[in-house]
């Protein structure tokens, strides 16, 4: 709860030094930045065994930006996800006895303002999301500032978020009582993200959330920058997942975890350029907490090599590894066991699991020279193919040898060396 | 941090002149070069692991304004 706290009073303070940012900016000289247009879609595509065989993910991304004025800038954008595939309606030693298909469509709109000066800038945004399930509206502030000698940048960003997920009406039912929504129960919209509830088949549960990150950047040398940072969420109200059922001392209630999580991330990266070779060398690593009890470390590293003026190509790779939430159990010491305390989850992201990710992009930049556009219209283009394969390895959250069904079956993962697949499309213009 | 922002801020006045800064305006050395990327990585990320953040605040740049 200390923790908890703290991460609340961080929220708090971040917005304010943020808001003394807007004033700072307002004084300072303006610069000129390009009118932007980014189109990025992104195609994600994980196994698992299940009558789908899969899940899909197309996730689209469009972003305008306008100069509005000499130091303002007004920017749009719109998301999307769209999601078929298979997934496992109860936790248990067998996933695919409860693998079932589904498709769902996610949008998202969001619009932004921003302050820019010649050593400071500060923004404010509003979004908003819905799905069938699931509305979010959030807010946002960020502001930075270069320090004296303009070698030391601090950035500062807050966010809230008001969401409501749509939850099975169980009344006062206890924790293994509750049922789970079948996706047959309607989920009332009065529009687009005002929710109605549904009495005796549907409620809308709130869940709030609370971002702040501070990020301090610092140029060492002509060579070599470094980036440090600080990372806090809180998360309140309803977070488990409304359909997920676990098989639980012989009965099958709906999914139940706390309702209050608390997150702490720290970082550093690194960018080293190597002159001779015009290229560059990345690094990162990330060690993470919460009150749930799931701790990670992720190292990443990559290298960047350009081929003449207009070639750039990257490649990188990222390790990570996570402990289990301390509430979470193999799917056989849920059934045989009982609950851990009060609660009982199904959720992947909660087991302990190693991931690591390989990857390589392939960009093209065209630049204007000398008064000429590119393609007679933009100042830059830049055009981007990626491509990630992602491996993933479940590890046992309790001993193995008093765990005769083994954990090979209780997620609908395919168990195959590659898990999944990311393929990116991008391009940007500035004009 | 913010102790370390006042430390960065006395080493790093005199670190890298104005003229000095090319490389680090190149974006291969841009912590926030590409956002669409970026968003899109804690996206797939977040729906595979327990974590989240810790990826830079955008803003943060080189100082070569």
């Amino acid at each position: 709860m200390r923790l908890q706290l703290a991460l609340a009073r961080r929220a708090v303070a971040g917005a304010a030094v943020a808001t003394a940012l807007v004033m700072a900016a307002a004084a300072i000289a303006p610069v000129w930045a390009d009118d932007q247009i980014d189109l990025t879609t992104t195609w994600y595509l994980e196994r698992r065994r299940g009558p789908e065989g899969g899940l899909s993910v197309v996730h689209p991304q469009l972003d305008v930006q306008l100069d509005a004025g000499d130091s303002v800038t007004v920017g749009a954008g719109y998301t999307a996800d769209v999601v078929s595939g298979a997934t496992a309606s109860v936790f248990s030693v067998d996933a695919v006895a409860s693998a079932t298909p589904f498709e769902d469509v996610r949008h998202e709109a969001h619009a932004s303002l921003a302050i820019k000066g010649s050593r400071s800038g500060l923004s404010v945004g509003a979004g908003a999301a819905a799905e069938r399930d699931y509305t979010s509206i959030n807010v946002v502030v960020a502001g930075n500032v270069d320090l004296p000698g303009k070698n030391t940048n601090l950035a500062l960003s807050y966010t809230h978020h008001f969401d409501h997920v749509c939850d099975r009406d169980n009344g006062m039912a206890g924790a293994l009582e509750r049922r789970a929504l079948t996706g047959l129960q309607p989920c009332e919209r009065s529009s687009l993200i005002l929710v109605d509830d549904t009495p005796g088949e549907t409620v809308w549960r709130e869940v709030e959330i609370d971002t702040a990150e501070a990020t301090l950047t610092q140029n060492l040398s002509p060579t070599l920058a470094v980036q440090a940072g600080a990372y806090g969420q809180i998360l309140r109200g309803f977070q488990s997942n409304p359909y997920r059922r676990v098989a639980v001392s012989g009965v099958e209630p709906q999914e139940s975890v706390p309702d209050v999580r608390g997150r702490l991330a720290l970082f550093l990266q690194a960018n080293k350029y190597l002159t001779g070779l015009h290229s560059a060398v990345h690094g990162a690593v990330r060690g993470y907490s919460d009150t749930w009890g799931v701790n990670s470390l992720a190292l990443e590293m990559g290298y960047s090599q350009y081929f003449g003026d207009s070639l750039l190509f990257r490649l990188r790779g990222r390790v990570y590894q996570q402990t289990e939430a301390s509430f979470f159990k193999d799917a056989f010491f849920y059934d045989t066991e009982g609950p851990a305390g009060a609660y009982f989850t199904g959720d992947r992201e909660l087991a302990p699991i190693r991931n690591v990710l390989g990857g390589a992009r392939l960009s093209y930049i065209g630049v204007g020279q000398d008064g000429e556009s590119v393609w007679g219209l933009f100042d830059e283009v830049r055009f981007e193919l990626k491509g990630d394969v992602l491996l993933l390895d479940e590890l046992p959250a309790n001993p193995e040898e008093d765990n005769p069904a083994g954990i090979g079956g209780q997620f609908l993962s395919s168990g195959q060396l590659i898990d999944a697949f990311v393929l990116q499309l991008a391009l940007h213009t500035a004009f | 941090m913010v102790a370390a922002a006042l430390a960065g801020a006395g080493c790093g006045r005199f670190a890298v002149r104005a003229s000095e800064k090319e490389h680090l305006a190149d974006r291969t050395m841009r912590f926030d070069a590409d956002g669409h990327e970026s968003a899109a990585d804690d996206h797939v990320l977040s729906n595979r692991e327990g974590s989240a953040g810790g990826r830079g605040t955008s803003g943060g740049g080189c100082g070569c304004n």
